[in-house]
């Protein structure tokens, strides 16, 4: 399906979404690693901070999102315009 | 242990540092997703982490590590244990349930990774979805079961799933090179001399011991092999930490009666070769595969077009000749019906003509002969009262005249004359009455003839075309007068007839008395 309606997406588009795409891993990598550290270091306090682990957590989770959104438009050869569309067509039924 | 082995060892205690973190990172992030925080599993997996800390803050330190490594018991935070093989141990609770255990059977079930097979391009990361090739023979054994269509996994479940083969894959190596290990020479003793400290400090290996440990000064001397094939999941956070700590690592066991030792150049194992950009990534290959499917399906695609408006052109083309040949034949048979009726109208006009002209002159013809019979008559008549005169005055005077009956004589001779005159008149008049009926009934004739052309151009028209209706009121009144013509020609006949019969009867009187 993603084959054929390809279209639209540059090859410009398509470098620029995998470099993000790129970005958005090493940025997850890093903000896992953070999380895993915090975690280390309330446990060597002896209490974890829920509140702060769920910000930590979230940040993560937005990051995942993010990245599903990217790999959907370089999976079905959106462009960057449909992608903004679908973004806040997603958080207008998220949100 | 040498610097080398030292180094390589510190490199995989950071790299493991760093994957148990990111562990405990997804351990949080799974745990926030559904919201069912677990203080005990993510104390365990701080410690997991911790410990390796501790190791690479001693290893740093230029403490060697005693016992087992955290390299060499590398077991998931979630406590899942890999499959055993025979060269590791159980795990120390002696758990080994069956979820653990490979079938019999020697089915895999998508838990266990695909076997390798020649005939099956599967992917590195043993996902198969739709978007690789099928093989054309479509044939799925039962040894290559077809995994059940799984639900689509986020990118972050992706990169665990490779990650966890990966380390997997490390582990089985690692082990493999473990089981090796005992068949060749340890160089253990040797290191002690460069680096006295930790030997003093650390007591020598002890070969009874049943656990991997047994084998741990040894994996640096094989370790560069792994590292070197597997890719490294995080080299561009760890190569900027490695050369910075290395000299914290050796300032132990710089000593000042070590320093002319020091000088000589160290055995470092060459450094790995720089990771060369993999052709087997799946995501390259997938990209690859895609853009040339792409280009595939454009050419297609074009070619489909090119044909699909040539066919529509020619098809058009086709139609318009019909239509044009179709309303060419209609205007040549509309002007054939045009045709055809003129022509009819022509020979109508023309029968009617000719009607009328010799209508005309047979009119004339038997009026003029008429005139001339009854001059006849009259001059008959006249003579006959002049004998009849002259007869009676001879009886008065008692003596026949020789002038008058030499008169009588001639005269007598002059009626035969005219008898004989009068009858080929009359017989004439016959021959010609005959001849005016003849050519009256011819006329008839071609008046029938033209009314019957007339009829079948009209039909021929009205098939054709509807075309315009003829004068069939005309031929009606044609008809008509032409009966009428003949009727009275028929009277006059007879009444001529009667006449001379009459003129006979008083004819044959006086020359009968």
């Amino acid at each position: 399906m993603g084959l054929f309606s390809r279209g639209g997406q540059t090859g410009r588009e398509r470098r620029a979404m995998q470099d993000h795409l790129r970005e958005l891993d090493d940025m997850r990598r890093n903000n896992l690693g953070d999380l895993g550290q915090m975690t280390v270091e309330m446990a060597s306090e002896g209490r974890f901070d829920r509140s702060r682990l769920s910000q930590q957590a979230a940040e993560v989770a937005k990051i995942d999102r993010e990245a599903d959104l990217i790999a959907r438009g370089l999976e079905e050869g959106l462009t960057l315009q449909e992608l903004e569309d679908l973004a806040r067509g997603d958080g207008a039924t998220s949100g | 242990m040498r610097k080398g082995a030292l180094k390589k060892k510190q490199r995989q205690l950071e790299e493991l540092h760093l994957d148990r973190r990111e562990a405990l990172g997804e351990l949080v992030l799974g745990m926030y997703v559904q919201n069912n925080w677990d203080d005990d599993l993510l104390a365990r997996g701080s410690a997991e982490v911790a410990e390796v800390e501790t190791e690479l803050n001693e290893l740093i330190a230029g403490n060697e590590p005693e016992g087992p490594s955290a390299t060499e018991k590398d077991f998931p935070v979630t406590g899942e244990h890999r499959l055993p093989t025979g060269e590791h141990d159980y795990p120390a609770t002696g758990e080994y349930t069956a979820e653990h255990a490979v079938p019999v059977t020697g089915e895999h079930t998508a838990e266990h990774a695909l076997p390798e097979s020649a005939e099956h391009d599967y992917p590195a990361t043993g996902e198969y979805t739709a978007e690789h090739a099928l093989p054309e023979s479509a044939e799925h054994t039962a040894e290559h079961a077809v995994p059940p269509p799984q639900p689509k996994l986020s990118r972050a479940e992706k990169k665990a799933a490779k990650k966890e083969k990966k380390e997997r894959e490390r582990q089985e190596k690692e082990a493999a090179r473990a089981a090796e290990e005992p068949a060749t020479p340890v160089p253990a003793p040797a290191p002690s001399a460069t680096a006295p400290a930790p030997s003093a400090t650390a007591p020598t290996p002890s070969a009874g011991a049943p656990t991997p440990s047994a084998t741990a000064p040894t994996p640096s001397a094989t370790a560069p092999a792994p590292s070197a094939k597997t890719p490294p999941v995080s080299p561009p956070a760890a190569a900027p930490k490695a050369p910075a700590e290395a000299p914290s690592s050796e300032k132990p066991a710089e000593t000042p009666a070590e320093k002319p030792a020091e000088k000589k150049p160290i055995e470092v194992p060459p450094p790995p070769a720089a990771p060369e950009p993999e052709p087997t990534d799946p995501l390259d290959m997938l990209e690859k595969e895609i853009t040339e499917n792409e280009a595939r399906a454009k050419t297609a695609l074009e070619a489909a077009r090119a044909s699909q408006k040539a066919d529509a052109q020619t098809e058009l083309t086709a139609i318009t000749r019909e239509v044009e040949s179709g309303r060419t034949e209609l205007d040549d048979s509309l002007k054939k019906a045009a045709a055809a009726i003129a022509a009819a109208e022509e020979k109508a006009s023309q029968a009617e003509a000719r009607l009328k002209r010799e209508t005309a002159a047979g009119r004339e013809a038997a009026a003029e002969w008429v005139r001339g019979q009854a001059a006849e008559i009259e001059a008959d008549a006249a003579l006959a009262a002049e004998m009849s005169d002259e007869g009676q005055a001879p009886a008065t005077s008692g003596e026949p005249d020789p002038v008058l009956s030499a008169r009588v004589t001639s005269l007598e001779a002059e009626l035969a004359a005219e008898k004989a005159a009068k009858d080929e008149a009359l017989t004439k008049a016959a021959a010609r009455l005959k001849e005016i009926e003849e050519s009256a009934r011819l006329a008839e004739a071609r008046v029938e003839a033209a009314e019957t052309a007339a009829d079948e151009a009209r039909n021929k028209a009205e098939v054709q075309a509807a075309a315009a209706p003829a004068g069939d009121g005309k031929a009606a009144t044609e008809a008509e007068a032409r009966e009428a013509a003949v009727n009275w020609l028929r009277g006059q006949i007879s009444a001529l007839r009667q006449e001379i019969a009459k003129s006979d009867e008083a004819g044959n009187d006086p020359g009968g008395s």
